[in-house]
C-alpha cells in the first residue's frame, strides 16, 4: 500500500472516529437519552440513540429543522444559525449547526440546559477544527 | 494532480468504474468528507453520466455543502428519469420548504408515499406539516391583540395562531408569521419521535439574536431579544407576555359576537 493511500485512510478513520468520539462523549453527559450528528440531507452520520426511538425519521426532522432555522436566520439578516433548544414535558431536543450538518442531543426534563449547550458548542468546535479546510498561512 | 492521485489510488493496479468512485464517495459522505467526496462523484459522472446513484449523491452533497440550486438540478435530473424515486421527492420536498413552498413540498412528500408507502422519513416530515385536527379552516377573523407591548429590550415579538396568522407582530416587518407554526411543528414532531410529547418552550440562537419561544399546540409566541440577554431574563420576558396574550386571547373570545342562531348546524 502506497504511503499517500494509508495517510488518506488514516486521515479518514480518524475522522470518521472522531465524529463518533463527539456522539458517544454527548451521550455520556449527565442527563443525556442519546445524540446524533446529522448531515444536511437528513444522513445519519453518526448515532447513539435508544432503541425504541426510530433514528432516519428524527434525522430527517433535525435536518430539516435545522435548515430551516438556517436559511430563515440568514433570510432575516440576523446572522447564521448556531444552536437551539426545545422543551417538551418529557425532555429536551438540542440542536446546533455545524461544517457537516447537525448535532443533536436527546436529553432528560431534570439536564442542566446551560451546561448541555455549552457541551454542543463545544462538539461543533472540535468538527469545526478537524473539518476546516487548511489554513494557508499569510505571507510575511 | 488529481489524474495522477486516482492512478495512485486505484486498486490493484486495475482501473476504477464509476461505481468504485460512488461507493468511495459514498464513504467519505458518511465521514463528513463532503467536498472530497464531490470530487469523486464528479469523476465518476465522468464514465458514466446517466448513473442515477451518482447524480444522486451529487444531489446528496450538494444540499449536505449548502448549495441548493445545483441540489435540485440534480434532483430534477433523477426524476426525470425515475419520476417517483422517493430519495429525490423527500429531497425536493426538503427544498422546497426551506423556500416557503409548502404546496410543492407536500406535494413531493405525497408523490414519494403514494410509490412508496413505508417510508419513515418522508412520513415524519408530511406528519410535522400536517395541521393539527383542532384547526378548521378559520371562518372569522383572528383578534387582534392590541395591548401586547414589545419590551424594551426586545427586537421583535410574533404571536401566530394554529393556521399561522399573526394575531401580534411587532414590528410589522417581521414576517415571522407564516414560518413560525412550521417551525413549532417540525419541534414538535421531532420532540415526539424521541418520546419527549409536544413543544412546550424553546430557545433558539442565531450570531445577533436569541429567540425564546413558548407553544401550546394551538398558539406559537416568538420574543427576539439581543444575543447578549442572559438566558433567566429572557425566559421571564417569554413567560410574562405568554400570560399576557394568554388573558388577552380570554378576554377576546369571551367578547366575540354570538352567531345568529341559524348560522349554527345541528348535528342529527
Amino acid at each position: 500500500m502506497s504511503k499517500l493511500r494509508l495517510a488518506l485512510d488514516l486521515e479518514g478513520t480518524s475522522r470518521g472516529r472522531q465524529v463518533r468520539d463527539i456522539v458517544e462523549s454527548l451521550g455520556r453527559l449527565h442527563w443525556v437519552r442519546g445524540a446524533l450528528v446529522v448531515s444536511p440531507d437528513g444522513f445519519v452520520i453518526a448515532s447513539e440513540v435508544p432503541r425504541a426511538v426510530a433514528v432516519e425519521p428524527l434525522a430527517a426532522l433535525a435536518a430539516t429543522l435545522g435548515r430551516d432555522l438556517e436559511v430563515g436566520a440568514s433570510r432575516m439578516g440576523h446572522g447564521a444559525f448556531q444552536t437551539a433548544l426545545f422543551s417538551a414535558d418529557d425532555g429536551t431536543v438540542f440542536l446546533a449547526a455545524s461544517r457537516i450538518g447537525f448535532v443533536v442531543a436527546l436529553a432528560e426534563p431534570q439536564a442542566n440546559l446551560q451546561s448541555l449547550r455549552g457541551a454542543l458548542s463545544e462538539a461543533v468546535t472540535l468538527i469545526e477544527a478537524a473539518w476546516a479546510p487548511a489554513e494557508v498561512a499569510p505571507a510575511g | 494532480m488529481t489524474a495522477v492521485l486516482e492512478r495512485l489510488l486505484r486498486p490493484g493496479g486495475r482501473r476504477r468504474s464509476p461505481s468504485d468512485f460512488f461507493a468511495h464517495a459514498d464513504r467519505l459522505r458518511r465521514e463528513g468528507r463532503y467536498p472530497e467526496a464531490a470530487t469523486l462523484v464528479a469523476s465518476g459522472l465522468a464514465l458514466d453520466p446517466n448513473s442515477v446513484t451518482g447524480h444522486l449523491l451529487a444531489a446528496y452533497l450538494h444540499v449536505a455543502q449548502r448549495t441548493i440550486e445545483p441540489a435540485k438540478r440534480e434532483f430534477r435530473w433523477v426524476l426525470g428519469r425515475d419520476a417517483s424515486h422517493p430519495r429525490a421527492l423527500l429531497g425536493l420536498a426538503r427544498i422546497a420548504l426551506e423556500e416557503g413552498d409548502l404546496v410543492g413540498c407536500r406535494e413531493c412528500l405525497g408523490s414519494a408515499l403514494r410509490a412508496y408507502p413505508d417510508f419513515p422519513e418522508a412520513s415524519a416530515v408530511l406528519d410535522a406539516l400536517a395541521a393539527p385536527p383542532t384547526t378548521a379552516t378559520p371562518t372569522t377573523a383572528p383578534p387582534r391583540l392590541e395591548r401586547l407591548r414589545l419590551p424594551g429590550a426586545a427586537r421583535a415579538l410574533v404571536l401566530v395562531d394554529a393556521q399561522g396568522r399573526a394575531l401580534v407582530e411587532l414590528p410589522a416587518a417581521e414576517d415571522g408569521g407564516p414560518r413560525l407554526p412550521r417551525i413549532a411543528g417540525l419541534a414538535s414532531a421531532a420532540l415526539k419521535r424521541a418520546g419527549f410529547g409536544a413543544l412546550r418552550r424553546a430557545i433558539i440562537d442565531d450570531r445577533e439574536q436569541t429567540h425564546f419561544l413558548r407553544a401550546d399546540g394551538v398558539h406559537t409566541l416568538a420574543l427576539a431579544m439581543p444575543r447578549t440577554t442572559p438566558i433567566p431574563q429572557g425566559l421571564l420576558e417569554v413567560n410574562r407576555l405568554w400570560g399576557a396574550a394568554q388573558h388577552e386571547l380570554a378576554v377576546a373570545r369571551d367578547e366575540a359576537p354570538v352567531p345568529p342562531p341559524g348560522s349554527i348546524r345541528r348535528v342529527s
